[in-house]
C-alpha cells in the first residue's frame, strides 16, 4: 500500500460519520453533513487519482468541486424559502 | 524512504488529520451553526496540504496546477456556501435575516434599528 492509498483510506473513513449526520437530526444538521461529505469527497477523489496513477481523472474532482458550490447554494436557498 | 517521501507523508497525514478533526467537530457540535464552522478545516488546511503533497509527488505538472485550481474553488466556494447556509439557518430560526436590537448582539447597525 502506498502513501496516497493510505491517505485515501484515512479520508474515506470519515465518510460514515458524515452519513450518520446526514441521516439523523434536524434538517439544518443534515445540510451541514451533506456539505462536509461533498467537501471530503472532492479531497478523496484527488487522493485516489494520485494513488492509482490516473492523473487525467483529476477532472472528476474538479467537476465535483464546482458541483459542490451549486448544490450547497441550492439547498441553502431552498431551506431559507421553505422554513 | 527518502526525504521527499517523508515530506509527502507528513503533508498527507496533515490532510487526513484536518479531515478527521473537522468531522469530529461537526459531530460534537449540536448546534448546526457551530457545526458549520468545522467545514473550514478540510476546506482550507486539508486542501492546501493536499496541494502541497501533490506538488511534492508530481512536481510542477499540469495535474498539480489543476489541484491548485480545485483548492482555490474549495476555498472560495466554502466561504460563500457557509455564509449562505448560516443565513438560511438564521432566516429559518428567526423568520428574518435583519438584525434587531432585541437579538442580543453587541452592536446593531443604525440602519437596522428602525
Amino acid at each position: 500500500m502506498n502513501l496516497w492509498l493510505a491517505a485515501s483510506a484515512g479520508i474515506s473513513l470519515t465518510l460514515p460519520p458524515c452519513a450518520f449526520v446526514c441521516f439523523r437530526g434536524s434538517p439544518e444538521r443534515r445540510l451541514v453533513g451533506i456539505e462536509m461529505t461533498s467537501l471530503l469527497l472532492t479531497l478523496l477523489l484527488v487522493a485516489l487519482t494520485i494513488a492509482f496513477g490516473t492523473q487525467p481523472f483529476i477532472d472528476i474532482a474538479l467537476i465535483m468541486a464546482i458541483l459542490t458550490f451549486g448544490g450547497g447554494l441550492f439547498y441553502a436557498r431552498f431551506m431559507e424559502r421553505h422554513p | 524512504m527518502n526525504a521527499r517521501n517523508i515530506v509527502e507523508a507528513i503533508l498527507l497525514a496533515g490532510t487526513v488529520a484536518s479531515c478527521w478533526i473537522g468531522v469530529f467537530g461537526m459531530l460534537r457540535m449540536r448546534e448546526p451553526t457551530r457545526a458549520l464552522h468545522y467545514l473550514t478545516l478540510p476546506a482550507c488546511f486539508g486542501s492546501m496540504l493536499l496541494v502541497l503533497a501533490v506538488f511534492v509527488h508530481t512536481g510542477f505538472s499540469r495535474y498539480a496546477w489543476k489541484t491548485v485550481f480545485i483548492c482555490f474553488i474549495l476555498l472560495t466556494v466554502n466561504s460563500v456556501v457557509t455564509y449562505a447556509t448560516a443565513r438560511a439557518f438564521r432566516s429559518r430560526e428567526k423568520g428574518r435575516w435583519k438584525l434587531l436590537p432585541g437579538d442580543g448582539a453587541e452592536f446593531v447597525p443604525p440602519d437596522c434599528e428602525s
